[in-house]
C-alpha cells in the first residue's frame, strides 16, 4: 500500500481548495490554480513512475485503513495510469488557456475552484475500486461541469445547460438504481470483489440474471457519459455553450470517463460473468455477459460513428462540427470492443480490440484538445464560428492553423501521425476478427473514415483556406495561448512518431484489463486468488 | 428587502425563542456525529434552518448584518460604490463571506483527513482521544474525526447561506 | 408487508416522476427528475432490506439478519447530499432559463432556437 496512489487526487483536491480560498487575491488564485496542474502532472508522474516500475504493479490504497472490500479503496494499475496523464496533459494545457481567455472577473468568482473540482472528479473516476464511489465521483465531476457548462449564462447557455443538467441528472439516478440493485443481488460494491463474486455465482448465493440486467442499465449510463447515440443528445448544445477550454476538457477527458468505465467493468469485472440457463435467456445462456454487450455496444458504435459524421458534414459551423465530430469519434473508440466481446478474454483478438480502443480514447483526447482549443481561440477574436463569417485563418494565424490541421490529420488518421495508429489499429481489430462482426466493423470503419476526411476537408477549406475576410482580418490571439496549443499539436506529431512506447504503454494497460485475476488479487489480497483461477476461462 | 410587516407578532416572538434551541441541537448533532445519528452536515442544515428562519421573519439584511456582522458592500459602501470594484463588493459582501466559509469547511476537512497521512496513517484516517475523570462529564473522548465533521459543517452553512442570500437577492 | 408497500410506493413515484419528465414545463421537468432521485433513494434503502434492529446503536450480535444493514443508509446519505446539491443548481438553472428566454415552454424555447 502506497499514499503515491492518491497522489494525484490530492494535489487536484489541494488545488481546488486553494482556489477556493484565495479568490479575493486574483494573481494569487491564478498562481495557485497553475500551481495545482503542474503538481497534478508531476504527480501523475510519480504515480506513473511507481506503477511501470515493476512489470505488473498494481498499486492498491485503502482509505483511513479499512480494508477492501468494506472500505473505500483506490487503485492506480497501468490503464488508470494511462487516463490519468491524458487527463494530466490536456488539463494543464486548457487551464493555461483559461488563464488567458476567460474574463477576469469569471475566474475570479468560481472558473478556477470549479475546474479543479471537475479534475478532481475525473482523477477519482479513474482510481476508484467500488462501483457506489465510482458514482460519487461522477456527480463532483459532472457537478463542476454543470456549472462550467452554464458559465456564460446566456440564452443560448442555459438552454443547451438545462438539457446537459437535466439529461445527466437522470443518468445519474439510473447508475444509482443500478449500483443499488447490484448490491442487492451481489452483496458487494467493491469491483475486485464483485469480480470474485461474479465468476463463481453459485458459490455467493447470486442469480446472475437480474445481475446481467442491471449491469446492462448501467452501461446506459456510461454511454450517456460517453456520449453515444442514443445518448447524444446533450453533446453539440453543451459543447457550444461551453467556454472552449471546458469543451476541450469535455471532449477530450470527461467523455474518456465513460469509455474508461466500459472498459474497466465490462472488459474487466463484468467480463468474468456468465449467462444462466433460465429465465428465458435460453439462446445466449453459458455465454459470457460479453457476448450481450457487445451486441449493444456495436449497435450504438455503428451508429454514432454514422449518426455524428453525417452530422458533422452538413454543419456550417466549426464548433457544432467539432461536437458531431465527437460523436463520431467515441463510435470508433467503442467499435474493437464490440469486436473484442465476440472472444474470450484469454484470446488475442480480445487483447487486440482493447488495446485499439486505449490507444484510440488516449489520440482524441488529444486530438479533439487541439481542435477545441483551436475554435475556441478563434471564437474569442472573431466573436463567431460560423463558416460563412470565416476564411483565410491560415494565412492570418499559420501556427494556430498548422495546430488544426495537424489535430484534424490525426482524426482522419495520416501515418505518421498518431491518428493513423488508432485507426491501423481499428481495422486491425476488425480484419483479424474474420467473422461477421468484425467485418461489418471494417466497413463502418470505411464509411466512417471517409466522413471524417469529408467534414475535417470541409472545416479547413471553409474556414482556414482562402482570403482572409474582414472579420479574420483583425485575428491576433495571444503568444502564449498558440504556444501551448503548438506544444499540444507536437505531442500529437511526437507520439506519432515514437509510438513504440505508448503501444507498449497501451499494451501493458491492456493487460492490466485481462487479468481480472491479479487485480482481485491485488485488492482483496493473495488468498483470494484462487477464488477467481477457477472461474476465469 | 429589508425587515417588512408581513411578519406577526407570534411568528417573531416564537422565532426568537426557537432559534436558540434549534442551533444548541444542531451543535449537540455535530459533537456526536462521530459514533452516534448526527454529524456535520445534519448539524449544518440545522443551523441553516435557524438562520432561514431568521431570514423569513426578520429579512435578509437583518440576517447578515445584525446578526452575523457582515457589512454588506452593496449596502453599507454604497457611497463608495463606484470606486470599488464589482468584485471586490462581492468578495466582502454578504455572498463572498458565506462562501468563503465555505472554502474554509472544505480546507478543514480535507485537512483533517491529511493530517493522518502526517501521522504515517492512510489518509482520513481517525483517533479517539478519551479522557477520564473529567469532573460532571465522566468520560470525555475526543474523536479526531470531528475535525473532519466541523469542515462538512462549515461547508453545509456556508453553501446554504449562499443559495438563501443568492437566490434570495433575486 | 412492507417490502410490498414500498415496492408499490416505488412504482407510484417512478411513474409520477416519469410523468412530469415528459412534460413540456421546464419547473415540472426539473420537479419529475427531483422525485426520480428520491424514489431512487428509497429504492435504495429498500434493496439494503428493512429487518432487523437499528443499526450502529444497538450493534448486531446473533444471527445474520439481527441489524439492518447499515452501508445502503450511509450510500442513501451520501446520494440525498448529492441529489440535494442538483437539485437546487436545476432550480436556479430554471430561473436563470426564464430570465433568459421569458418562458419556460419547451416547445417554445425549441422555436426560439430556431429563429435566431
Amino acid at each position: 500500500m502506497s499514499a503515491i496512489v492518491a497522489a494525484p487526487l490530492l494535489v487536484a483536491l489541494g488545488g481546488a481548495i486553494g482556489c477556493l480560498l484565495m479568490r479575493s487575491r486574483p494573481r494569487l488564485l491564478r498562481g495557485v490554480s497553475l500551481l495545482g496542474g503542474v503538481g497534478y502532472l508531476l504527480a501523475t508522474v510519480a504515480l506513473a513512475r511507481a506503477v511501470f516500475a515493476d512489470s505488473d504493479a498494481i498499486l492498491v490504497y485503502y482509505l483511513s485503513g479499512w480494508q477492501a472490500p468494506y472500505g473505500i479503496t483506490l487503485v492506480a494499475d497501468r490503464l488508470s495510469v494511462i487516463f490519468i496523464g491524458l487527463t494530466a496533459i490536456v488539463s494543464l494545457a486548457a487551464l493555461w488557456v483559461s488563464v488567458r481567455t476567460i474574463d477576469a472577473s469569471g475566474q475570479r468568482i468560481s472558473y478556477h475552484a470549479l475546474y479543479q473540482f471537475m479534475v478532481v472528479g475525473i482523477t477519482g473516476s479513474f482510481l476508484t475500486a467500488d462501483i457506489f464511489n465510482l458514482f460519487v465521483w461522477f456527480e463532483v465531476m459532472l457537478m463542476a461541469s454543470y456549472v462550467l457548462v452554464v458559465f456564460h449564462s446566456g440564452p443560448e447557455q442555459t438552454r443547451a445547460g438545462m438539457q446537459y443538467v437535466v439529461l445527466n441528472l437522470l443518468g445519474s439516478a439510473v447508475m444509482l438504481l443500478a449500483i443499488g440493485g447490484l448490491y442487492a443481488t451481489t452483496g458487494t460494491l467493491n469491483m475486485a470483489d464483485l469480480a470474485r463474486r461474479l465468476a463463481e455465482p453459485a458459490a455467493y448465493g447470486i442469480a446472475p440474471g437480474p445481475v446481467l440486467g442491471l449491469t446492462g442499465l448501467l452501461l446506459c449510463v456510461f454511454a450517456l457519459k460517453a456520449g453515444l447515440v442514443p445518448f447524444q443528445f446533450w453533446v453539440p448544445g453543451a459543447y457550444q455553450a461551453a467556454p472552449p477550454p471546458v469543451t476541450a476538457m469535455l471532449a477530450g477527458v470527461v467523455k474518456k470517463v465513460g469509455v474508461y468505465a466500459i472498459i474497466r467493468l465490462y472488459f474487466s469485472v463484468f467480463a468474468v460473468a456468465t449467462i444462466p440457463d433460465s429465465g428465458g435467456l435460453s439462446v445466449v445462456a453459458g455465454e459470457p455477459f460479453l457476448v450481450v454487450f457487445g451486441g449493444v455496444i456495436l449497435v450504438m458504435a455503428l451508429l454514432s460513428i454514422l449518426l455524428g459524421g453525417i452530422g458533422a458534414t452538413g454543419r456550417n459551423n466549426l464548433d457544432e462540427l467539432l461536437a458531431y465530430s465527437s460523436i463520431s469519434q467515441v463510435g470508433f473508440i467503442v467499435l474493437p470492443l464490440a469486436v473484442a466481446a465476440t472472444t474470450l478474454p484469454g484470446d488475442s483478438l480480445f487483447r487486440a480490440g482493447v488495446l485499439a480502443t486505449i490507444v484510440y480514447a488516449i489520440i482524441h483526447g488529444f486530438a479533439k484538445g487541439v481542435l477545441f482549443l483551436v475554435s475556441g481561440a478563434i471564437e474569442d477574436h472573431v466573436g463567431t464560428l460560423e463558416f460563412s463569417q470565416l476564411g483565410g485563418i491560415s494565412e492570418q494565424a499559420p501556427v494556430l492553423s498548422g495546430a488544426f490541421f495537424v489535430g484534424g490529420l490525426t482524426l482522419i488518421g495520416i501515418p505518421p501521425l498518431f491518428g493513423f495508429f488508432g485507426k491501423l489499429l481499428v481495422f486491425k481489430v476488425g480484419v483479424e476478427a474474420q467473422n461477421t462482426i468484425g467485418w461489418i466493423a471494417v466497413g463502418a470503419t470505411l464509411i466512417g473514415a471517409i466522413l471524417t476526411i469529408t467534414y475535417v476537408t470541409r472545416a479547413w477549406e471553409r474556414a482556414f483556406w482562402g482570403p482572409p475576410n474582414e472579420f479574420v482580418e483583425e485575428l491576433t490571439v495571444s503568444p502564449s495561448v498558440v504556444a501551448v496549443i503548438a506544444g499540444l499539436a507536437i505531442i500529437i506529431i511526437a507520439l506519432g512518431i515514437g509510438f513504440q512506447p505508448v503501444y507498449e504503454l497501451a499494451n501493458g494497460a491492456t493487460s492490466a484489463v485481462i487479468d481480472t485475476d491479479a487485480y482481485v488479487r491485488a485488492v482483496l489480497g493473495p488468498e483470494s486468488a484462487h477464488a477467481i483461477g477457477g472461474g476465469l476461462r | 428587502m429589508s425587515s417588512n410587516n408581513q411578519t406577526t407578532v407570534i411568528v417573531r416572538t416564537v422565532v426568537r425563542s426557537v432559534v436558540p434551541i434549534i442551533v444548541l441541537v444542531a451543535i449537540g448533532l455535530l459533537l456526536q456525529g462521530h459514533n452516534f445519528p448526527g454529524g456535520g452536515f445534519i448539524g449544518g442544515v440545522l443551523t441553516v434552518t435557524a438562520f432561514a428562519l431568521v431570514y423569513i421573519t426578520y429579512g435578509a439584511e437583518y440576517l447578515s448584518q445584525n446578526l452575523l456582522g457582515i457589512s454588506d458592500g452593496s449596502v453599507a459602501r454604497r457611497e463608495t460604490q463606484d470606486v470599488l470594484d464589482p468584485d471586490e463588493a462581492f468578495f466582502s459582501g454578504t455572498v463572498g463571506r458565506y462562501s468563503a466559509v465555505f472554502g474554509l469547511g472544505l480546507a478543514l476537512a480535507a485537512g483533517g483527513g491529511l493530517g493522518a497521512i502526517a501521522f504515517g496513517e492512510p489518509f482520513l484516517s481517525q483517533a479517539v482521544l478519551y479522557f477520564d475523570h473529567i469532573p460532571v462529564f465522566g468520560v470525555i473522548e475526543l474523536a479526531s474525526a470531528l475535525i473532519f465533521d466541523l469542515g462538512v459543517y462549515f461547508v453545509v452553512v456556508g453553501s446554504l447561506l449562499t443559495i438563501l442570500a443568492v437566490v434570495g437577492n433575486e | 408487508m412492507t417490502e410490498v408497500v414500498l415496492a408499490i410506493v416505488l412504482g407510484a413515484l417512478y411513474a409520477l416522476g416519469t410523468f412530469l419528465v415528459l412534460r413540456r414545463d421546464v419547473v415540472r421537468v426539473v420537479w419529475g427528475v427531483t422525485i426520480i432521485s428520491q424514489a431512487t433513494n428509497v429504492y435504495l434503502v429498500t434493496m439494503g432490506g428493512i429487518h432487523g434492529s437499528i443499526p450502529i446503536v444497538s450493534h448486531g450480535g446473533g444471527g445474520h439478519h439481527a441489524v439492518t444493514d447499515p452501508l445502503v443508509q450511509a450510500l442513501v446519505l451520501t446520494a440525498i447530499v448529492i441529489g440535494f446539491g442538483t437539485t437546487a443548481l436545476a432550480l436556479v438553472l430554471t430561473y436563470r432559463l426564464y430570465q433568459e428566454h421569458g418562458t419556460l415552454d419547451l416547445q417554445e424555447l425549441a422555436t426560439t432556437e430556431e429563429s435566431q
